[in-house]
């Protein structure tokens, strides 16, 4: 495009702000209403003393920065609560994003590939996310009654002579981990291969054809043609799971009833914060946990964001107006 | 957690009921009762609005009452029982909020409208709400419920002790009542009794576990002969929590430990240390296997509601036992569960809601009928009584032992004290946390510190050590 | 010569590496279809059957079940139904078309806040739902909006992450030069979005709404706080309400038949909306 065009069509950009406003207009309005303003409540409330006690409000009063003080100092164990909990987020995470993203980024390449060409991929489309289908509570429901310790795991593990006596799995850390792990992968696995998918058949298919015409194997088609193009898709796919996952919830919640199980190495950061809100609605204590999931969550997807996105980042790119 | 209380009414606790006192309280006639005593309640209605400021204009007058009567619930149960024996005045519509247990929601949504009852439209405020003994004392001992005898609710006499001491506040201000009573047993298998104790009539097995001493000298005989004792580490724990001598927190709100919650924990160490019992907890399936005619457990405590109900593997016609079970009182008097009906403060229809309430506890017609048709061990001691003395009734699960004449007599024994707003979530607590130093993963102090963390997030207003 | 041998090298590695693409893509199927296995499994099996533990088998119990569930008297699974799937295609409509707009607009357009509207809605995204949930349910009492589907389906006009894989796709995808040719045929900006733009993203809106679809379907904690009306609940409530029934009703068969019975709608407009994701509809509109 020459010069001259690309000028025109930036003062055309600029005349036509209004447009960009106005599209905008409806997500800013409902989410100052729905939820900026209840966040913003919470955001506030982290510099109050405020909570029930049962049925009488204690507070609001103005305590500064005491509900972070408390955060941050060590419990009655001795640890420090919202580092361990974040420590254990951080591994569950890890434990099921990792395989979860590498699985998912094969399967939409196996999908998509016209020289494998796989028979009943629409059987197999589909199977694949029918896990997230069924609600977090059930799955966990699920998960409880097979790996209890009279549950058909242990009653097979019995009877093939393996073990000699059931395993407690809903209280061992490792077990319990790979546990939520694994449900969290079956979960969402299938939605991330669909994401990619589409990512991948939206990258025009005459790149494709030509990457093969050239000689180019697959290894290479996927490193030098569709990673890049399918960047932006990937980075969305790694923060929104970077986001579950620190936001991860029912399922430990559910499978350790909870309380995170054993002692607490099971405990997420959001299971946190639950703990301050459901009984005590301590909007004080729960304010600062916010925050703080805020900040973190924050910077960790600026992280991914500008490293996945730099790495990639090829001068040609769709130009704006 | 399935934490619901509840009904009685099995198969078999229905026919056996049905066929026995079927004649004398036929369903037919039970509606019509409650219409008798609405004048009663009502000329005494306009003198209870001290704490509705709110409602003055609906209540001068009775005829102007609420047209719109809001019942807050958890589940449907009591709901049937209202619909069935119930005569709701003319004109008056009543509206069922059901929100379910889960996750707190109910009690959330409750206290949304508890607080906010005195903004409520007059047709939108909570005209009555039920509450569990877990969490009664959080609303009896508030200033959202009222003074029921104040509303015409002032007859106590036939109704159990405990559950109106539950529904009080710390003044003795009666704020709600149950229409049933749970008291809690201990039932064991005939069989393994026998084997174990040599006998297997109730009395006889009563007079060998009266008392902890025995029951934990008995643990170890149940031990020698290949038995468990109870099949859950917290199987005792309502027996003991039940009869504590001082509340969770004491006047400045530091927490405490009752000695019957210590002889607990010892008792349970001891238990798991000699497997005399097992780690799962009450509910799990781990437990439920015992119920089995190959279960290995001689003693599970319980209301009528949860051997009715609770004990599926039990009564399952291939692999289950039924008919060689039966109760007794056990070591201690104790009780779990039950549904009280609570008086909001506020509520624009005061005579309607005394006179539900009256219904429940003092007609006998409808006590009869929750009895006989419903099989509720009903909170009317004279009705419980007639059924009692009834020598054709029995419960077939027990082997046709009369379950109502053995709750009627522990009854008396049942104390209600010594209880908080917090009990429900620090006994669970607790629990949850000794649990895995009981299966072994944390040792007791780190499982109690674990248990004060738990309480720092749940109550902050409580001060832990 | 050579290139024969090439080939020939290149077809037998292409049947090793189909084989074990299909050997991870059956193993990988069993555990996904395992839970549904496990689901009607149980939901054929009465209370007692379930209280007695495991069964791989079916039982004769699913008719009953079935039945029970469905006319249950006091919980209404057809109303239940109903009342997710108006909530829930709401969502999954206003949600897609809301997010795609936004991110046309700041994908496309240049104007003074356009930045910091990018950077704020990156930035909340992270925000946990938790966090305002509580709020929320304040304002809505104040607003006397309780019983009213409005604050369940409103809020899924302004949601951050689908706004960004919105945006992430037209970065990858969206062609300038379509939006450059419709606008030289005069269209205007609003009708350019409309009749150019979506059917370019129909992939991606496909995708999105089957997950706000599923995730509106499978809400509980809000609607549970906010709708309390028998004829307003949806199935998630219901469910609840059946795991939190007194025991004389308390009915495991039925549970796992109303799980069943929840997934159904769901895998149905799955399976509808999963054609559109399958065809490459964009690779088609740029050709074109």
């Amino acid at each position: 495009m020459s010069k001259k065009k690309e000028n025109e069509l930036k003062t055309r950009g600029v005349s036509n702000a209004k447009w960009g406003y106005l599209f905008i207009l409806p997500f800013f309005v409902a989410y100052t209403l729905c939820t900026l303003i209840p966040q913003l409540m919470t955001f506030y409330n982290s510099l109050f003393m405020n909570y029930r006690d049962g049925l009488t409000q204690v507070g609001p009063k103005f305590v500064g920065l005491e509900n972070y003080i408390k955060l941050f100092s060590p419990d009655n164990t001795g640890t420090i609560g919202i580092l361990k909990y974040f420590g254990n987020t951080i591994i569950l995470w890890l434990m099921g994003a990792v395989p979860q993203i590498i699985v998912a980024l094969l399967l939409a390449v196996f999908f998509t590939s016209y020289r494998l060409n796989i028979k009943g991929q629409q059987f197999f489309k589909t199977v694949i996310y029918m896990p997230n289908l069924i609600m977090a509570s059930a799955f966990s429901m699920l998960f409880f009654v097979l790996f209890s310790p009279v549950g058909p795991v242990n009653q097979v593990l019995l009877a093939s002579g393996w073990i000699n006596k059931a395993v407690d799995f809903l209280n061992i850390k490792i077990s319990v981990r790979v546990l939520i792990s694994l449900m969290n992968f079956l979960m969402w696995f299938g939605n991330t291969t669909i994401l990619l998918m589409a990512g991948i058949q939206g990258i025009d298919q005459t790149l494709f054809e030509a990457a093969q015409i050239d000689g180019a194997n697959s290894w290479q088609i996927f490193s030098r043609v569709t990673l890049p193009l399918l960047s932006p898709i990937l980075v969305y796919t790694v923060i929104t799971a970077m986001i579950g996952g620190i936001q991860m919830f029912d399922v430990p919640q559910i499978l350790t009833k909870g309380i995170g199980m054993p002692n607490r190495t099971s405990m997420t950061m959001v299971m946190y914060l639950n703990n301050y809100l459901t009984t005590s609605k301590n909007y004080g204590m729960a304010g600062a946990v916010s925050v703080v999931l805020f900040i973190v969550s924050a910077v960790l997807s600026l992280i991914v964001y500008n490293s996945l996105s730099a790495q990639y980042r090829k001068p040609k790119r769709h130009r704006k107006y | 957690m399935k934490r619901k209380l509840t009904a009685i009414v099995t198969a078999i606790s229905m026919v056996t009921a049905l066929a026995a006192c079927g004649g004398s309280a036929p369903a037919s006639s039970t509606t019509a009762a409650p219409a008798e005593t609405t004048a009663a309640a009502a000329t005494e209605a306009p003198a209870a609005t001290e704490a509705a400021a709110e409602t003055e204009a609906a209540a001068a007058e009775e005829s102007s009452e609420g047209k719109v009567f809001n019942i807050y619930a958890w589940n449907e149960e009591f709901k049937g029982f209202f619909e069935k024996y119930y005569q709701v005045p003319d004109g008056v519509t009543v509206n069922w909020i059901i929100t379910p247990s889960d996750n707190g929601a109910y009690q959330q949504k409750l206290d949304e409208a508890l607080l906010n009852q005195a903004n409520a439209a007059d047709d939108d405020k909570v005209d009555m709400f039920l509450a569990e003994a877990d969490y009664i004392l959080k609303y009896a001992g508030s200033e959202a419920t009222q003074d029921i005898t104040a509303l015409g609710v002032s007859d106590f006499s036939n109704t159990y002790k405990y559950t109106v001491q539950a529904a009080s506040d710390n003044n003795g201000v009666v704020k709600g009542v149950s229409f049933q009573c749970c008291p809690s047993a201990l039932i064991y298998r005939r069989s393994i009794a026998e084997d174990v104790l040599g006998v297997s009539e109730p009395d006889e097995v009563q007079a060998k576990l009266d008392s902890w001493d025995k029951f934990n000298a008995v643990a170890k005989d149940a031990k020698d002969k290949g038995y468990y004792m109870t099949a859950s580490f917290a199987e005792t724990y309502r027996v003991f929590s039940n009869n504590c001598t001082m509340p969770w927190v004491d006047a400045d709100n530091n927490l405490q430990f009752d000695p019957q919650i210590e002889a607990w924990i010892a008792q349970t160490e001891d238990f798991i240390n000699n497997d005399y019992t097992l780690t799962a907890g009450i509910w799990d399936d781990e437990k439920n296997a015992q119920m089995f005619a190959d279960g290995k457990t001689m003693c599970f405590f319980g209301p009528a509601w949860y051997f009715n109900f609770c004990m599926g593997n039990a009564q399952d016609p291939d692999k289950g036992c039924s008919g060689d079970w039966a109760i007794c009182e056990g070591p201690a008097a104790h009780f779990w569960g039950g549904t009280w009906l609570m008086a909001p403060a506020g509520t624009d229809n005061p005579t309607m809601l005394a006179d539900v309430m009256n219904t429940f506890i003092n007609d006998e017609e409808v006590c009869s009928a929750l009895v006989a048709n419903e099989a509720q061990f009903s909170n009317n001691q004279k009705v419980n009584a007639k059924f009692a003395e009834d020598e054709s009734y029995g419960n077939e699960f027990l082997g046709g032992q009369n379950d109502v004449a053995v709750f009627s007599a522990m009854t008396d024994n049942i104390v209600w004290e010594n209880h908080t707003i917090y009990d429900q979530l620090l006994n669970e607590g607790l629990q949850n946390q000794l649990q895995q130093y009981f299966k072994g993963s944390v040792d007791k102090d780190t499982a109690l510190k674990n248990f004060y963390n738990y309480i720092n997030e749940t109550y902050p207003a409580i001060n832990t050590p | 010569m050579m290139n024969d041998e090439q080939s020939r090298k290149a077809r037998i590695q292409l049947m090793i590496t189909r084989v074990v693409v299909y050997a991870i893509l059956i193993f990988l199927t069993f555990l996904c279809l395992f839970f549904f296995y496990m689901l009607i499994i149980n939901s054929t099996r009465s209370n007692a059957e379930l209280q007695a533990g495991f069964s791989a088998l079916p039982h004769g119990h699913f008719i009953e079940n079935f039945k029970n569930a469905w006319t249950d008297a006091s919980i209404n699974i057809p109303r239940g139904m109903l009342n997710s799937f108006i909530i829930a295609s709401c969502c999954a409509v206003l949600t897609t078309y809301f997010s795609a707009l936004t991110a046309y607009g700041i994908h496309i357009y240049d104007f003074k806040l356009k930045k910091p509207a990018f950077l704020f809605i990156m930035a909340v995204m992270m925000i946990p739902p938790q966090v305002s949930a509580v709020g929320f349910i304040q304002l809505m009492y104040k607003f006397k909006l309780t019983n009213n589907f409005l604050p369940l389906i409103v809020p899924s006009i302004a949601a951050p992450i689908v706004f960004f894989y919105m945006k992430q796709y037209m970065e990858s995808v969206l062609p300038i030069e379509i939006v450059e040719s419709a606008r030289i045929d005069g269209a205007s900006e609003f009708r350019t979005f409309n009749q150019i733009v979506l059917p370019v993203m129909k992939p991606a809106i496909a995708v999105q709404m089957i997950f706000s679809f599923v995730q509106s379907w499978n809400n509980y904690f809000i609607p549970a706080l906010l709708l309390d009306k028998a004829e307003m609940k949806t199935v998630p409530i219901m469910i609840a309400q059946l795991r939190s029934a007194d025991y004389s009703k308390f009915d495991m068969g039925k549970v796992y038949m109303f799980i069943l019975l929840a997934i159904l709608p769901v895998l149905i407009v799955y399976l509808l909306l999963s054609r559109f994701i399958i065809r490459g509809v964009t690779a088609g509109a740029v050709k074109g």
